[in-house]
């Protein structure tokens, strides 16, 4: 009398694509043959294909279309019901790259994004002192920035068990992209903190937090010598504290916690820092862990999330070769799954990236194998069913 | 206020700083008394941003006694089931502690959550510093409106049919100040506090309410034949109040009278005003006509939070993990949540399976007749919700 098991699966997935889509239809390179859509719920959002989920696409520079294209490999494989809407974006490629209010009209209807790493030139042909990741962080308002540093299984690194959570305000700071020659050879760079958005990402950190069900949240800052700016930073993340009582807070100097992170670093749990410390401290981080191949990470606004690499370095050196590890990649698209409510594929994409690391026949050239990237993106497909 | 006063009076610095100095200081050494009579309801709220994270929002939970986290539990697996986007932070107080910390953290998490579900919560400890936890709940947020919306279901059999009333009750003050004091021994004096600012808050609450929701007719309810002073301003409010809404009707009730009017005639009505008090005695009477504590949900409001709960705020310990308790109560305080939140898609479905749950499959608790069991109600209830996903069936 009742439906069966699978079908009340199927249609719960239906079911909660349906709340993320509404847009016109995309493009769609995850085609399924057989899968959920024939059943097909169109009266709910009737512009949607079928109740299936939206993401919006960016493969990015550099190793980033090898590393987009492997995700694309396993989604299909695995039958999962999301649809890409894809668009190249670059600044180093202004003439190929879509307009910006393209990316963030389709980012801001879907609600989720799927990003490559985008390449920024040490230099300004326009004048522009913005950069291109910068304006659609603007745009967007994706103020928080969420790396996931976490030791994997079988990967040979320093320290074991590394798990910290690091959150960074990433739309202010030392990223104003306010620079002036006041009188030739002085130049100015003006580091901007606001009350708002320093309460708004310590509210973030803690929130995070509690949602996760972590224990500590330390604040990263420099206020002994930029006594007013990091000091505002630091006396709103004091105020924030005060709702957590059930939280431990502490805060550290970016220069001690530098240290503190590449000797200790199992004494972390969650970090809130201001925009370059927290670049700066992602980056030690990832490189703890194994690197920029295997670090994850997203950055939130109130309606949006993008997933994107935890360190975001293009690898131009690999451009074409094959070898770059799609690993970091692999678990953005788990994370995006996760947060779409899709959570029994993100577990079996997770499940299968931890069975390959683990199993260890099947390394990429970071983590001392001789893999492809294809040979790396096969053998999670493999496992993905077992 | 005082500052401003003092302000006024011109008063020398140092004498500004005195004053102020003893107000810093006296919370430490509160007798009992003190803390009944001199805190202050009405308190200053530093707003902080709302938990809405790449379109996800944290939502308090406070599962309370009685049947409370059975019923919370079944509005998760629902939530679960559609995936809505809401992460629950649950707190759960101790009916049984002495003191009021479990309780300060649940105000703390709704602060900054901003949004609340709640079961009804015990307060088993009768010292007078101990306050009732649902009470110091409404007024520590400043919630001073309370909605309960009171709507016939079809499917239930009751002695009336077609009801459908909005109940608003002033929720801070009137009888529930708690100012309670034995004046001479063997008389106890028991305050109720009626405030000009607080009736004309919750008043122009209900119009606003009434115009809204397209709503034709607004009937305040009272004793200000008896009560001439306190009650008789709530009723001077609402008829200025009323003054600015000309579309909507406006009258008002003798409370005695009204509940006569509830049982024999409840059609009548349509958006009523109450104070405290009056207010649960009328929507518990109100909810036995329409089939009793485990149907419909009630809604606090204030300036900037909002808590959702059953309506009848009823613990019932007595059927507690028996299997028995109506789930609909709790659900229907989800879906308004959702709808607070902006979730409307997944709200209407919610209420369209509830709704083919009790009308046309009537599949129902033994409180309303029926002979199912809570885990059978919810069941049906997701069934439904697949239902409408699987036939294309229009649920608006």
């Amino acid at each position: 009398m009742k439906m069966s098991r699978l079908a009340r699966n199927v249609c719960r997935t239906l079911l909660q694509g349906s709340y993320m889509t509404h847009g016109s239809r995309g493009v769609q390179t995850a085609s399924t043959v057989n899968g959920p859509a024939e059943i097909g719920i169109s009266t709910l959002q009737s512009s949607s294909p079928e109740g299936r989920i939206k993401c919006t696409l960016i493969p990015g520079d550099g190793v980033g279309p090898e590393l987009v294209y492997s995700v694309q490999e396993v989604f299909k494989a695995a039958d999962i019901p999301v649809d890409f809407e894809t668009f190249f974006f670059s600044e180093v490629n202004p003439t190929l790259s879509a307009p910006l209010e393209d990316v963030v009209n389709s980012i801001a209807r879907n609600k989720c994004c799927i990003k490559g790493i985008l390449a920024t030139p040490d230099f300004s042909h326009t004048g522009e002192l913005q950069t291109l990741n910068m304006k659609l962080r603007n745009a967007l308002d994706l103020y928080a920035n969420v790396v996931h540093v976490k030791s994997l299984p079988n990967v040979k690194s320093r320290h074991r068990d590394v798990d910290c959570i690091i959150i960074r305000e990433q739309t202010e700071g030392e990223y104003s992209a306010l620079e002036h020659e006041s009188v030739p050879g002085v130049v100015e760079c003006l580091k901007i903190i606001t009350a708002a958005k320093s309460e708004r990402i310590a509210k973030f950190a803690f929130d995070y937090a509690v949602k996760m069900g972590r224990k500590k949240v330390t604040a990263v800052h420099k206020a002994n010598i930029m006594k007013l700016g990091d000091g505002l930073f630091l006396r709103s993340c004091e105020e924030m504290a005060k709702l957590y009582p059930r939280l431990q807070f502490e805060k550290m100097i970016v220069d001690n916690c530098s240290m503190q992170m590449v000797s200790n670093p199992n004494q972390f749990d969650v970090m809130v820092t201001p925009n370059l410390y927290g670049n700066i401290v992602d980056n030690l981080a990832s490189g703890l862990v194994g690197g920029a191949g295997v670090v994850a990470g997203a950055s939130y606004s109130a309606e949006c999330a993008v997933f994107e690499q935890g360190a975001r370095h293009i690898f131009s050196g690999a451009v074409g070769k094959n070898i770059a590890n799609p690993t970091a990649m692999l678990l953005c698209s788990a994370n995006l799954l996760a947060h779409v409510n899709l959570h029994p594929y993100s577990r079996m994409i997770k499940n299968a990236i931890n069975k390959v690391l683990t199993d260890g026949k099947v390394r990429t050239k970071d983590l001392g194998g001789q893999s492809t990237t294809k040979d790396f993106t096969n053998a999670v497909i493999h496992s993905l069913c077992e | 206020m005082a500052l401003r006063l003092l302000r006024k009076l011109n008063v020398r610095p140092e004498l500004r700083g005195v004053v102020n100095l003893s107000s810093a200081a006296a919370p430490a050494q509160l007798s009992d008394f003190d803390v009944q009579h001199k805190t202050p309801v009405v308190r200053k709220v530093h707003l902080v941003p709302k938990a809405h994270y790449g379109g996800r929002h944290a939502v308090t939970m406070l599962p309370g006694g009685g049947i409370g986290p059975e019923c919370m539990g079944y509005v998760r697996d629902i939530f679960k089931y559609i995936g809505a986007p809401v992460d629950f932070e649950i707190v759960d107080i101790d009916p049984n502690a002495d003191n009021d910390d479990d309780l300060k953290y649940a105000i703390t998490t709704i602060k900054r959550n901003g949004v609340c579900l709640k079961g009804n919560i015990e307060t088993k400890s009768e010292a007078a510093y101990v306050t009732s936890r649902n009470v110091a709940l409404r007024n520590e947020l400043d919630m001073y409106a309370y909605v309960l919306h009171c709507k016939s279901f079809p499917g239930v059999a009751t002695r009336h049919k077609d009801i459908d009333i909005h109940i608003i009750r002033q929720n801070t003050e009137g009888e529930y100040a708690m100012l309670e004091h034995e004046s001479v021994k063997g008389v106890i004096e028991s305050m109720k506090v009626v405030t000009a600012s607080n009736s004309e808050r919750v008043a122009r609450f209900a119009f606003e309410f009434a115009k809204k929701n397209g709503r034709k007719k607004v009937t305040t309810v009272h004793k200000a034949n008896i009560m001439k002073l306190s009650d008789g301003l709530f009723l001077e409010t609402s008829r200025r109040v009323a003054k600015d809404y000309p579309e909507l009707e406006h009258n008002d009730l003798i409370i005695d009278n009204c509940c006569m009017q509830l049982v024999s005639r409840p059609q009548q009505f349509d958006v009523m005003l109450m104070t405290n008090l009056y207010g649960s005695i009328v929507s518990n009477v109100v909810c036995g006509i329409l089939g009793g504590a485990g149907i419909h949900s009630g809604r606090n409001y204030g300036d900037h939070y909002a808590v959702f709960e059953p309506g009848t705020r009823n613990t019932g310990t007595a059927i507690a993990g028996k299997n028995v308790a109506n789930p609909i109560a709790m659900i229907n305080a989800s879906i308004d949540m959702l709808e607070q939140l902006g979730h409307h898609f997944h709200a209407d479905l919610i209420k369209a399976a509830v709704d083919k749950t009790i009308n046309e499959d009537h599949i129902m608790t033994p409180d309303l007749g029926g002979q199912a069991s809570s885990t059978q109600v919810v069941e049906a209830i997701i069934d439904n919700i697949d239902l409408y996903m699987k036939n294309k069936v229009s649920f608006h």
